[in-house]
């Protein structure tokens, strides 16, 4: 595309925050499509489940694919904000604002102590702590009925915003909003000062210790953010779906959102939502409708679980590599006399932790 | 002449092993100071004893800080005569009273691009809040402007300006060897330390770096550590050379003293023959 256009058009269209707003536009045409009928309203809740998940796993990439952090709590911490939503929300009838607020404070704060234990354990130790953290938040769920009412499930309502009664479209157009804000949020940690001190604490601790990061202060900062998200998905889930069930917050979940992660590819904004869309649409969309196979149950577990594998043994970029590769191929294609851009490709080591954990 | 660095009686053991046994030395201001012996002598367990990785079991280790810089960090008071007693302070608050070390095994990183791996150097210089810097606020940008000015000039002293944006995984070592001096000059150091810098160079690029530590110290003022098993640069660019041995004192001196010295002579050879 780029020849075709004037420098000033081309300088407008790499720049990463327009890229996002444009992006968001985008998606917010998505309900006019499902409202005058050329998209079904099943396609635009799945899509809309897509868009919540990608918010999630937008910050286990901060802390799988920057940080070298693993979690395996994502689930626990997405269903917390979801019932505190809920419980803010409709039994204490304190509106959309304070519900979205508890739903965002109160996961970053228990991510922070999660972020404690991070210091002393790692690896595969620290994927069995994050786990048991879901665990327990899940047995929470299950027992504390008069937060959660338990496996009969926690019914809500669509949230009023600034006195407007929403729906489920006006709802997704909340959602786009908030993960276009999740994106530029993460677009501005990752190409920073912060940004570097994570990747230099991925890279060794001890070299980043020598450097003057503070490893304490920035595990702390990369848990609190993922786990914000996190509530913050967990909420929007439950504002959209309007209900939430303990069943659903289970570790399954946060392997598909891991799932995300590596599939789109680590370090990769666009890519993680990418991944989400692989993860959730694929199934839902493609492969239920196929004959035979759209009949096997688990299907959607089974699709990821394949897909982790050829993902790390093959072609550890995922994603965003494919599209890395695709875009080569399109600008030596149209300088073919022209010196070959370098990259360095595919040194990349599967994430930490995710081959212990996908075995 | 002042002392950038005093290690005082430093001990330290790993189970029933003395890695270092009440050893001492001076590094002054603006010298290249080398440190050498065998293998196994203990030199990059002083490294680490110096920057605080390993704490000492006894010794004390003075760095004398800047007093701009002492103003800054409000560290004032645990101070005697301008010098700090590094043993017991957390590591990473060692770069920022002007200390800063490269490592045996360069460790950058390699996803990074060159620049921003040098940036790294300077991340105790950033003042912008986290809140300012996830919301890109003005103040964060101009920071990150400046800085990233400062890192171009730090690569460009190296010489390696012209990778600035490539990234660090595909480059060949002697530059990734360069970019770790680069970003080390990013804290504007008062001492480098320098581990075993010519590891893994070809005899050109030994020679380049000979010329390279003699011009960080002409330019930018500071003091050099270094530990290195080529002899031909630690004679070469050393003013003085403290040799070691199973963690002991051996021997101090210019290199042409060293090289006379038997002690170092015996450590290194071992014991002569009487045939």
């Amino acid at each position: 595309m780029s020849e075709t256009l004037k420098p000033q058009t081309r300088r407008w269209l790499g720049n990463a925050h327009l890229q996002y707003l444009l992006f968001g536009a985008v998606l917010c045409l998505l309900p006019l499509l499902s409202s005058s009928g050329v998209l079904k309203a099943s396609t635009l809740s799945t899509l809309a489940f897509v868009l919540i998940y990608a918010i999630a796993a937008m910050g286990l990439n901060l802390l799988l694919g920057y940080s070298g952090l693993i979690s395996l709590g994502t689930a626990g911490f997405m269903g917390l904000g979801a019932y505190l939503a809920a419980y803010v929300q409709d039994d204490l009838g304190l509106g959309f604002w304070v519900a979205l607020l508890a739903a965002l404070v109160v996961p970053t704060f228990i991510g922070i102590l999660v972020g404690v234990v991070s210091l002393r354990v790692r690896s595969i130790y620290l994927a069995i702590a994050t786990l048991c953290i879901s665990e327990i938040l899940l047995k929470t769920f299950e027992q504390a009925e008069w937060f959660t009412r338990g496996t009969a499930g926690k019914q809500s309502s669509y949230p009023v915003i600034f006195g407007v009664h929403t729906d489920r479209q006006a709802m997704f157009v909340v959602i786009v909003i908030a993960l276009i804000a999740v994106m530029m949020l993460t677009h501005n940690v990752v190409h920073g000062q912060l940004g570097r001190a994570l990747h230099a604490m991925r890279s060794s601790e001890v070299a980043a210790q020598a450097m003057g990061v503070n490893i304490l202060k920035y595990k702390l900062f990369a848990f609190a953010l993922a786990t914000l998200y996190a509530g913050l998905a967990g909420a929007l889930y439950l504002f959209f779906l309007k209900s939430s069930y303990p069943s659903t917050w289970n570790l399954f979940l946060s392997l598909n959102v891991i799932a995300m992660v590596v599939v789109g590819g680590l370090r990769s904004i666009f890519g993680t939502v990418a991944g989400a869309f692989v993860i959730i649409a694929v199934p839902e969309l493609v492969l239920k409708e196929l004959p035979v196979i759209g009949d096997i149950p688990g299907l959607p577990y089974i699709f990821s679980g394949v897909l982790i594998v050829l993902v790390i043994m093959f072609f550890p970029q995922g994603l965003q590599g494919l599209w890395q590769l695709v875009r080569d191929a399109i600008s030596s294609r149209r300088h073919p006399s022209g010196p070959g851009t370098p990259r360095a490709t595919a040194e990349v080591e599967p994430p930490l932790g995710t081959e212990a954990v996908t075995r | 002449m002042t002392a950038a660095l005093r290690v005082e009686g430093l001990s330290i053991s790993f189970g029933g092993l003395k890695a270092l046994d009440d050893l001492s030395f001076t590094v002054n201001e603006r010298e290249v100071f080398g440190l050498i012996g065998p293998n196994g002598a203990g030199k990059t367990t002083v490294f680490n004893c110096v920057t605080q990785f390993y704490r000492p079991d006894a010794g004390a280790v003075f760095f004398r800080v800047d007093p701009q810089r002492l103003a800054k960090n409000a560290t004032k008071a645990d101070t005697e005569d301008g010098e700090l007693n590094l043993v017991g302070r957390p590591v990473h608050s060692i770069i920022r009273q002007g200390l800063v070390r490269t490592f045996q095994n360069v460790e950058v990183i390699p996803e990074l691009s060159l620049i921003d791996n040098v940036l790294i150097g300077g991340h105790v210089d950033f003042t912008a809040s986290m809140f300012s810097q996830m919301f890109r606020l003005p103040r964060a940008r101009k920071e990150e402007r400046a800085y990233r000015d400062k890192a171009m000039a730090a690569l460009r002293f190296l010489k390696i300006d012209h990778l600035a944006n490539s990234l660090t995984g595909g480059q060949p070592y002697g530059v990734r060897k360069k970019l770790e001096m680069a970003r080390t000059l990013m804290a504007e150091p008062t001492l480098i330390i320098l581990d075993e810098p010519a590891a893994g160079l070809n005899d050109a690029e030994t020679e380049d770096l000979a010329g390279i530590i003699s011009q960080i110290r002409d330019d930018y003022q500071c003091a050099v550590l270094l530990v290195e098993h080529d002899m031909g640069l630690v004679m070469n660019v050393c003013d003085r050379i403290c040799a070691i041995s199973f963690g002991k004192f051996l021997a101090l001196g210019t290199p042409a003293e060293i090289q006379q010295d038997a002690a170092v002579h015996e450590a290194y050879l071992g014991e002569r023959d009487d045939d």
